[in-house]
């Protein structure tokens, strides 16, 4: 038994922290403030001249960088004229970056479509998969380079089926298509038993559009205004007609004759609608193409031909031919 | 075989004299019943005639068919016998075979009695329009009554089959859905309606065999529940020994269990009792569920996939092997046939709440569709991308139950879907809370009595994979398929506030 009973004069369970940390340091990689001014200090105060001269080399190595990139941007603009024979695959990658000077003019796409109403601006297109519309791919695939675009195809039910490249006729399925709000535009294509391509946009305000030619022209003018200069704009129109009227449906006298008509017009232009590469190109060479008359053209046509593939734009139509 | 002698001596003279000869007299008629078939089926053949007629020629011996009509001219007796959906003309002649009183018997059968006939199939010159099989009659030389029926019927079958334009137009009567859902027995006989439910079969068969064939387990489970799932005021109340119990309003509760309980895919198909008191042209108290729930791995997405690949499947069944049935009924109901696009249409709610908008009906973000915008947003749909079956996705949260899962990336928003044909909603699913604490902050949010839903939530403690579901009823479906206008058409026996019998 204790003797005497004392209460405890320091709280029996006082929880001490114990630091885990020897020593603490600053941390060295970290950043001194926002400031833009690569002035690193040493520790004690001055700026260090090697340092310096390190950043003036890499200053003028960046710089060096930039004129080399206009250069090769410059390049690139020669390499997309018909005079160009390079590979295939060098070319598609300068045409991503070129894409947006290949169109000269800006669209924005509220004044063309409407204002935004919050939701998804979808453009639905009904084909019959017997005469896929080419051209209406190409265009597709230029949209999707300018805007964000959510691509999709549906297999109607008045059809039974549809061979597989149809159905990835528009590329792989995007990896945020499941919030379709994050999208400027809906490129709906359904392959449907239709007599004519219809295009539907909006049901209260817009008529169905029908015909290839037309919903081409209306899908190229979310892309580029025509150019303003009446007698081309007409030019490029009456070239687009051409090309789905007698080449793609006519018989073999009028597609010779338009062949023809293409091969003088080539003579004194790189493209069809002068020095830039417009609609009229887009359709003509997807006729071209569908009604199988390209091996048997004419010089300048063919390598016009070549030059348009050089843009790579077209591989999307050249696939679904295979 | 049973023989109703209702003629007399006559009747058994001729027996026997049959009987006698019977032998040299099947001989002859089977040699020439051979002949006629191989005649008959050759000429099928050239003119490609549907499978249904050479199955009837196989069927001539023993056949029970039921007389739908019979018309007396003098020395003959026409008769129409039917056969589920089919119906052929058959004549009673005086002759070799027949006799005056055998033709006066024939003429005095009762309609919808069933009679045993053994008859030659011969072809015709002129079409004959009023019957399913066109191209040939039967001369009958033995019939038989087997059961016959009373003679006055409550309703004739070709008036409870006449288009209701036609009926008023040449002053013939039509019934009233009425009359026909209270004899239903006879009603149910009629070629429209043994179409319409061989579809149904057929709308099961194909919801069967496309889950299972994707990985789906089919599950029974119960109806008789101690506790009301989605809301205490539309519950039936049976009384459960000493305490009461209900019927079941979904299976949702024991589909969500047995996603707990790790079988990954389940489906069952079971009837649903709700006790609302709607008196409309799609609801009924009891109808049958057809019920999907599933885990998903990355996104609930892949639900909404499964869900609507399903119904697609179940869309080409009947196109491809139903066309005969779909025709029927159109005959009797004309409507347009149902599109569908593959992969199934997937709109957004602020996609949908503009196409309103821009069609002049104003609504809230957060609103729910009303039944007629319901029906407008159908029609613009159909409009703009030709399809009558769409799905609609992110709800807002304020419209849906607890047990909704909300948006991770908008709180305003659900991972919720409905799913349309017509114009008409037939499917209301959603990806489930399956975190028991977050269903029990929603469930406080929408005052829900914990005690109650106390098992429920108790489920979902011990583990429970992210998971999302829906659930159709059939005869909805069918209805909307063959674009009828009442659901009761497509339910057999149906139950509404004001029906419980047959």
């Amino acid at each position: 038994m204790p003797m005497y009973q004392v209460k405890p004069i320091c709280g029996a369970h006082a929880e001490t922290d114990l630091p885990t940390c020897m020593y603490k340091l600053p941390n060295i990689h970290a950043q001194k403030g926002n400031s833009c001014t690569p002035e690193h200090a040493l520790q004690n105060g001055e700026v260090d001249p090697a340092v310096k001269a390190l950043e003036a080399r890499q200053d003028e190595i960046m710089r060096k960088l930039h004129e080399l990139k206009a250069a090769v941007e410059g390049l690139a603009k020669t390499v997309t004229t018909p005079d160009a024979d390079l590979d295939l695959t060098v070319s598609s990658s300068l045409s991503e970056s070129a894409s947006s000077t290949t169109f000269k003019g800006v669209t924005d796409l509220d004044t063309v479509l409407g204002k935004d109403l919050g939701a998804l601006r979808d453009i639905v297109i009904s084909a019959n998969p017997a005469q896929p519309p080419l051209s209406l791919l190409v265009l597709h695939s230029l949209l999707c380079q300018r805007y964000r675009v959510l691509s999709t195809v549906h297999v109607h039910s008045s059809v039974n089926g549809v061979p597989p490249q149809l159905l990835s006729c528009l590329g792989p399925r995007h990896a945020d298509s499941y919030a379709r709000q994050m999208f400027q535009l809906g490129f709906t294509l359904i392959w449907k038993d239709v007599p004519k391509l219809q295009m539907k946009f909006s049901v209260q305000n817009m008529c169905p559009i029908e015909g290839e030619a037309n919903v081409a022209r209306f899908l190229f003018k979310l892309l580029a205004p025509y150019p303003s200069d009446p007698a081309l704009a007409t030019m490029v129109d009456s070239w687009v007609d051409t090309a789905f009227f007698q080449l793609a449906e006519g018989s073999t006298k009028e597609r010779s004759t338009v062949l023809r008509a293409l091969n003088s017009a080539l003579g004194r232009n790189p493209w069809l609608a002068g020095q830039e590469f417009s609609l009229a190109d887009i359709a003509c060479y997807c006729c071209v193409l569908q009604s199988g008359s390209a091996s048997a053209a004419p010089a300048n046509v063919q390598r016009w031909i070549k030059s348009c593939e050089n843009l790579g734009h077209f591989s999307p139509a050249k696939l679904l031919l295979q | 075989m049973t023989k109703e002698g209702v003629q007399g001596a006559t009747e058994e003279e001729e027996q026997q004299q049959a009987q006698s000869k019977k032998g040299l007299k099947k001989q002859q008629k089977e040699a020439e019943k051979a002949a006629k078939k191989a005649e008959k089926q050759a000429k099928l053949a050239a003119e490609q005639q549907s499978t249904e007629e050479d199955d009837f020629a196989k069927d001539r011996y023993g056949v029970a068919a039921m007389v739908q009509s019979q018309q007396k001219l003098g020395k003959q007796c026409f008769l129409v016998l039917r056969q589920q959906q089919f119906n052929v003309q058959a004549l009673v002649a005086v002759g070799d075979r027949a006799s005056k009183q055998m033709v006066k018997f024939a003429a005095n059968i009762t309609k919808e009695s069933i009679v045993d006939v053994e008859a030659m199939v011969r072809k015709v010159e002129q079409k004959i329009e009023s019957c399913s099989q066109q191209d040939v009659e039967l001369h009958i030389e033995r019939i038989f009554v087997i059961s016959q029926s009373e003679a006055r019927l409550p309703l004739q079958l070709e008036d409870a089959v006449r288009p209701d334009g036609e009926g008023e137009e040449e002053g013939r009567a039509t019934v009233n859905q009425d009359t026909k859902l209270d004899n239903r027995v006879i009603d149910l006989r009629t070629t429209t309606s043994q179409a319409i439910f061989r579809l149904q079969s057929g709308v099961c068969q194909l919801f069967r065999d496309t889950l299972t064939n994707k990985g789906f387990v089919e599950i029974q489970t119960p109806k008789i529940i101690s506790a009301a799932s989605e809301g205490g005021a539309n519950v039936f109340t049976v009384s459960y020994f000493k305490t009461s119990a209900y019927l079941a309003q979904s299976p949702q509760l024991y589909k969500q269990m047995c996603i707990c309980a790790d079988f990954d895919k389940v489906f069952c198909v079971g009837p649903v009792f709700r006790a609302e008191d709607s008196n409309t042209h799609r609801h009924l108290t009891e109808f049958v569920g057809l019920d999907i729930e599933m885990a998903f791995n990355y996104h609930y997405h892949e639900v909404i996939d499964s869900i609507t690949d399903t119904m697609v499947q179940i869309f080409k069944g009947l196109r491809d092997n139903f066309q005969t049935e779909i025709q029927t009924v159109n005959k009797q109901f004309p409507s347009e046939p149902f599109k569908f696009l593959e992969p199934t249409l997937r709109l957004e709610y602020t996609e949908a709440l503009a196409m309103l908008h821009e069609a002049g009906v104003e609504m809230g973000d957060e609103d729910d569709l009303s039944t007629p915008n319901e029906k407008l947003l159908g029609r613009l749909v159909k409009e703009k991308y030709d399809t009558d079956f769409y799905v609609l996705d992110k709800y807002p949260l304020a419209v849906r139950p607890f047990y909704t899962m909300p948006d991770p990336n908008n709180p305003k928003y659900s991972n919720s879907y409905d799913m349309f044909m017509r114009g008409e909603e037939i499917l209301s699913g959603a990806q489930r809370v399956h975190d028991a604490q977050l269903l029990t902050e929603r469930a406080i949010h929408h005052q829900i009595d914990l005690e109650k839903i106390k098992a429920y939530i108790d489920s979902f403690r011990y583990g429970a994979p992210p998971h999302g579901g829906g659930g159709i009823g059939l005869e909805r479906v069918c209805m909307l398929y063959l674009g009828l206008h009442n659901v009761r058409q497509t339910s057999m026996f149906p139950r509404d506030p004001k029906r419980l019998t047959p």
